[in-house]
């Protein structure tokens, strides 16, 4: 028996086992690039009843991949696990250097309007030292993005705001 | 126990004096107010008399709430005024637009002064400054989501300069299907309300990767012009609506429903869903949104499937092969294929591959070696970036015509003169008027077609449940298979040249392939199960074929098929029909349709049609 999933079915992150990673066990955020979207196509007789969805998600904790956004894993008053939904888009973003996640990235991470498109470029100079293999997770990914800003003289102010 | 005696005398206290004390004939006035009625999603009928479409006792103070705006109010208020040590649990901290309203209505300065923290923190987590009406359109591979889903989604006040869409939450509204039940009673469950609605509130990107990467349907996101004010009301009253369960209707109670409740309370005055008594069809409802004024702009995001064909249209067929082959496995960058290649055609090759690739790894969970080697293209693409993908976009899918057809025609079968009069409640066949639609899709469900023939004998002609036809073109990168089912009654060639009403259940596959650029070739093998008064036995199967040809041209659809069906009883049927569609406006079309039918029970029969077809919600 299959379970009809169109929505994607979170389980709210368990209280009791907390500190296994950040923001919870269940938690997107060790996730790694290309992992595969969660749920399935909808099939045939879902579409048709208009977009089913499993459960019923509701609230910051049920709504986030699971994880438990209480943590302090918030940047620029966004909060960080919004992303780890976009690792996909965001590395093709960033080998492209251009596109809506590498935006959304920069505005998370706290960056200034003036300073978008030059973050762009940088992340896409280095694209090789962010995504460094096919196995990095979003914490991988978030921690190199750090020290490529250090490095960087107009960025570095924003490695160290969060 | 004195402190004690003395708090629930301060506590009765408190709520006895504080009960305000209004005139009934206001409370029976505010209890008719349309803000009241769209807070409690209330109708009115004139032999039901007043009913809330929410089924859950939770949503309702008073006993009888779900019947009765008038008590619900009175239980509301009583309950506004509960001591505020209630915290989240007080009555207005689960109910914060009814409590705005009635605060601002009755002019409530004295009310207590709960800490909602659990409402706050999940206000303040939206942030709610402007909101997007989000559809994602239909899908060619399966028509049947032609009818859609419509979603909301709430943006914070820098989405828009920020162009940050992707963090901002959806508002949606669906049925709420537990565990196990299997596809058919699935089905059946959803059409007949056998499931409640739920809202969810979702990250929106979650909603985009279903739709965009594993459905592969483009989204349409409607830019409303709600004013943050209004946003807020809307969403305070979504904060009312969780894990509140409603009816739920595939037809009429449905999402796109729900979402022109919330709009209403959202901004009342707005007259949205009396539009929609009996049906609400989402593209219907984008309409009636946008004919209430409410879209400011139009932003359109096509599906990974159309990318991939976006970036692969102008390669040659040498290249997208090569494409294939690297996204299939690793093809070294010297292979002398790739180099022969200038650098930007390289680039598309590139990204061709790549999204290849990942295109087919969509809903399939992580696999090492695709993992690897999607990442090896992105590097590859990283040091050779193709120009940004530019896809044309297609025609706004509310601006297609209405979902209702009333049909009249006029036509002659061999030497029988008829009139023909024909309704489908809904929606699209292969040569209805194309603007908004993919070609070579159909849906249709619950059509009648009924005869006059001269001389005055009325018959019924055909009764179709439903017909749905997905001919979605194969090519070089990908191969989806075309499909078809159908059933209902419909007259067929029998015994002495008459035409027998037969039950019928068909359904076939088989390719499509795009032979120009608006010309599609299809064949596909079928089979049918028939039920014919003519025949011995009570059920007879049948194999056959369905073949054609489709045409987009400057007149509208002009389709050339062929099928038959070879039962098991020995008779063969064929048939053969060219019909042109001529599109006289969005919503008026005339066909003109010829064919000729084949039987062993009987000689051939040619039949000539001229449909005038009126497209008319």
């Amino acid at each position: 028996m299959k379970r009809i999933l169109l929505g994607s079915l979170f389980t709210v992150a368990s209280l009791q086992a907390f500190a296994q990673a950040p923001g919870g066990p269940d938690c997107g955020w060790g996730n790694m690039l290309f992992e595969g979207q969660r749920g399935t196509p909808a099939h045939f007789l879902a579409s048709t009843t208009n977009g089913t969805s499993g459960n019923a998600t509701f609230g910051m904790t049920s709504g986030t991949n699971g994880c438990n956004t209480s943590g302090a894993l918030t940047y620029g008053g966004k909060s960080w696990i919004a992303m780890n939904g976009m690792m996909n888009e965001l590395s093709e973003d960033m080998a492209q250097g251009q596109g809506e996640a590498l935006t959304t990235y920069a505005v998370v991470l706290g960056v200034k309007p003036e300073d978008r498109a030059y973050f762009s470029s940088v992340t896409h100079q280095h694209f090789n030292d962010i995504f460094k293999s096919a196995d990095v997770t979003a914490e991988d990914v978030h921690a190199n993005t750090l020290n490529v800003l250090k490095n960087d003289p107009r960025l570095a102010k924003y490695a160290t705001q969060a | 126990m004195l402190t004690r005696f003395l708090w629930l005398a301060l506590l009765a206290c408190t709520s006895l004096n504080a009960a305000p004390s209004i005139a009934p004939a206001t409370l029976d006035r505010l209890a008719q107010d349309p803000n009241w009625i769209a807070l409690g999603h209330y109708e009115y009928k004139r032999l039901r008399g007043w009913h809330s479409y929410v089924d859950d006792r939770r949503f309702f103070l008073a006993g009888n709430g779900r019947y009765s705006p008038a008590d619900e109010l009175a239980a509301t208020l009583k309950a506004l005024y509960e001591p505020a040590t209630l915290g989240n649990k007080h009555a207005q901290c689960i109910f914060p637009a009814r409590t705005r309203w009635l605060r601002a209505s009755l002019n409530l300065s004295d009310l207590p002064q709960p800490e909602c923290t659990d409402f706050h923190r999940w206000y303040g987590d939206i942030a709610p400054h402007s909101a997007v009406l989000v559809f994602p359109a239909a899908y060619l591979n399966s028509p049947s989501s032609m009818f859609g889903h419509t979603l909301l989604r709430i943006d914070q006040a820098d989405t828009q300069a920020d162009k940050t869409a992707l963090l901002s939450y959806a508002i949606n509204f669906g049925a709420y299907v537990e565990g196990s039940d299997n596809s058919m009673l699935y089905a059946w469950k959803g059409l007949a309300g056998g499931y409640p609605g739920l809202f969810s509130l979702v990250p929106y990107q979650q909603k985009l990767a279903e739709y965009r990467s594993l459905e592969n349907r483009d989204l349409w996101e409607y830019q409303l012009n709600l004013t943050p004010e209004e946003t807020g009301r809307l969403v305070e009253h979504v904060w009312e609506l969780q894990q509140i369960r409603f009816d739920y209707f595939f037809f009429d109670e449905n999402c796109s429903y729900r979402l022109l409740e919330l709009l209403q309370v959202a901004r009342p005055g707005l007259r949205l869903t009396e539009q929609f008594p009996l049906a609400a069809i989402p593209t219907d409802t984008v309409k009636a949104v946008k004919a209430a004024g409410l879209v400011q702009h139009t932003e359109y995001r096509p599906s990974r499937e159309r990318e991939l064909l976006a970036r692969a249209a102008p390669l040659s067929a040498g290249e997208q092969a090569l494409a294939q082959r690297m996204a299939q496995s690793s093809v070294a960058s010297s292979d002398p294929a790739f180099t022969a290649l200038h650098r930007e055609r390289q680039a598309l090759v590139l990204d061709a591959a790549y999204r290849l690739l990942r295109y087919e790894a969509s809903g399939q969970p992580r696999d090492a070696e695709r993992s690897q080697r999607s990442f090896s293209l992105l590097q590859a693409i990283n040091r050779n970036p193709p120009p940004a993908l530019q896809v044309e976009r297609p025609g706004l899918p509310e601006e297609g015509h209405p979902s209702r057809t009333w049909e009249l025609g006029l036509g002659s079968r061999d030497d029988r003169a008829f009139a023909e009069y024909g309704l489908r409640m809904a929606y699209h066949d292969l040569q209805d008027n194309a603007y908004g639609f993919p070609l070579g899709a159909q849906i249709e469900l619950g059509g009648l077609k009924v005869r006059q023939y001269e001389g005055g004998d009325w018959q019924l002609q055909q009764f179709n449940l439903a017909t749905i036809r997905s001919l979605s073109p194969r090519n070089d990168l990908l191969k989806p298979w075309s499909w078809q089912v159908s059933g209902g009654l419909e007259r067929v060639l029998g015994k002495h040249d008459d035409a027998v009403l037969v039950t019928h259940l068909n359904g076939g596959a088989g390719g499509t392939w795009q032979l120009g650029p608006d010309v599609l070739g299809f064949a596909l093998g079928t089979l049918r199960v028939e039920h014919n008064n003519d025949f011995a036995a009570f059920a007879v199967p049948a194999a056959g074929f369905d073949t054609g040809l489709l045409w987009r041209n400057s007149l509208g659809n002009l389709r050339l098929e062929a099928k038959g069906d070879y039962f098991t009883n020995g008779e063969a049927r064929r048939q053969l029909s060219l019909a042109q569609q001529w599109e006289l406006s969005p919503t008026l079309g005339v066909r003109l349709a010829a064919q000729r039918d084949f039987s062993h029970l009987g000689g051939p029969v040619n039949e000539v049609l001229l449909e005038l077809k009126w497209y008319h919600y």
